[in-house]
């Protein structure tokens, strides 16, 4: 079983800012890529999608597979449409200013509490 | 009546074209000249306004028409001081704003004008008609019918569960529209609870193959039909259809540009990945007739209900 961390701990870990918070609490693991069909081959659950591509259509991949939240990136601006949005499908939209691999490489130890 | 060689036309279309009457579609602001005006004026006020004919009046009624052709010959015959009443056209063919259009329509057939003046019931010009008023008047008139076509067609219940049938248009390169398809299947399914595997699968399926038909193909038509067992997700386009099928499903495989890589498509998962969701996958493409896909995924996992 994945361990259910906490949106707003996976923000706080990346010094994430909240656009929006969503009705969904916590996210179960990452999925990290900016290619969309390659987030669509997912099969994990209550993920947080970390992408560093700010357009629209992350958000309604994000949507198809049923994401949590969604995380970008490298202090990629978001643009309004994305926003507009994730607050219409009511998903947790987050920015950080760590690139990918540093983002992955901060939360990784949440995600890896099984081991403990 | 208009005709459409080797279709029948809509009903729709046929009841817009007999709802609209001349004036719904001429041009009310004319620009008109005296009959004691020159040539030389009209001439001037073609130019000026970049119009190619002006009704002539004599106390509000219309009297005649001056067109360019009738400028040239003036200029030509060296007569292009002379007043209006002396060349402009006197036995004009009216239309009466009260008219059907379609009765206007063959107007411009049977005759060689390319715009007819337009008088009210007292015979007083009201407006104008040529034939880019009328496409833009029906233009306006089938964009409202189709806005309300399309609200009938979203305010269907979904909860008649015998069969949900829905059809949207994917056009070429628009990404962004492209996804709401698949999101409307998902709040179909949500609405009919389907259960949550089903739902991810299907929009899967959905987004990759309305992605698809905006990447790769001319623009196409993707259809959900929906009864008590399957889900079936079908994606035609008009092609140019799939050179190496074999290839085209092979995980990685793309065809797909830069910059719409830079998008964060074209990949080359989205057959393999569609394919992978399915419960049945049929894929056929030929490169007159574009391509179609068929998904099909069972609305209840066969595991499920035999563990139950």
């Amino acid at each position: 079983m994945r361990p259910e961390v906490l949106i707003s701990e996976v923000a706080s870990k990346v010094g994430g800012k909240f656009l929006h918070q969503g009705n969904k609490r916590f996210v179960k693991w990452v999925v990290a890529s900016s290619l969309m069909s390659d987030i669509l081959t997912t099969e994990e659950e209550d993920i947080l999608l970390l992408s560093n591509l700010n357009t629209v259509q992350v958000v309604r991949t994000a949507d198809m597979i049923g994401a949590n939240a969604i995380m970008i990136a490298g202090g990629k601006p978001v643009t309004q449409d994305m926003l507009d949005l994730a607050r219409k499908l009511d998903i947790s939209l987050i920015s950080t200013n760590y690139p990918i691999f540093e983002t992955c490489f901060q939360l990784a130890p949440l995600f890896n509490q099984e081991k403990k | 009546m208009l005709q459409f060689p080797g279709n029948e036309t809509p009903t729709t279309i046929q009841e817009v074209i007999l709802r609209l009457k001349v004036k719904d579609a001429s041009k009310k602001q004319v620009i008109t000249a005296r009959k004691t005006d020159s040539l030389r004026h009209i001439q001037n006020i073609m130019r000026k306004k970049g119009i190619s004919a002006v009704p002539i009046l004599e106390d509000e009624l219309l009297v005649g028409m001056i067109s360019l052709r009738d400028i040239i010959t003036a200029l030509d015959k060296s007569y292009i001081n002379d007043v209006a009443e002396k060349h402009m056209a006197k036995s004009l063919i009216i239309l009466e704003d009260d008219m059907p259009l379609s009765y206007a329509i063959p107007f411009f057939d049977k005759y060689s004008y390319h715009r007819f003046p337009v008088v009210d019931k007292d015979k007083r010009l009201s407006g104008i008609l040529s034939s880019r008023d009328i496409l833009l008047a029906l233009l306006r008139e089938l964009n409202n019918e189709i806005i309300e076509l399309e609200k009938m067609i979203n305010a269907e219940p979904a909860d008649q569960l015998n069969r949900i049938k829905r059809e949207f248009i994917v056009k070429k390169f628009d990404f962004e529209n492209a996804g709401r398809a698949s999101f409307e299947l998902k709040k179909i399914l949500k609405n009919i609870n389907a259960p949550r595997q089903t739902i991810r699968k299907a929009s899967v399926a959905a987004y990759e193959l309305e992605i698809n038909i905006a990447i790769h193909s001319e623009g196409g038509i993707l259809t959900f039909e929906i009864d008590e067992k399957n889900i079936v997700i079908t994606a035609r386009d008009k092609g140019p259809g799939i050179e190496d099928i074999d290839l085209a499903l092979q995980p990685g495989y793309s065809t797909a540009s830069d910059w719409i890589r830079s998008m964060g498509f074209g990949a080359g998962m989205g057959l393999a990945n569609t394919k992978k969701v399915s419960d049945k996958f049929i894929i056929e493409s030929n490169p007159k007739m574009g391509s179609l896909i068929q998904s099909t995924i069972n609305l209840h996992p066969p595991e499920e209900s035999d563990a139950a």
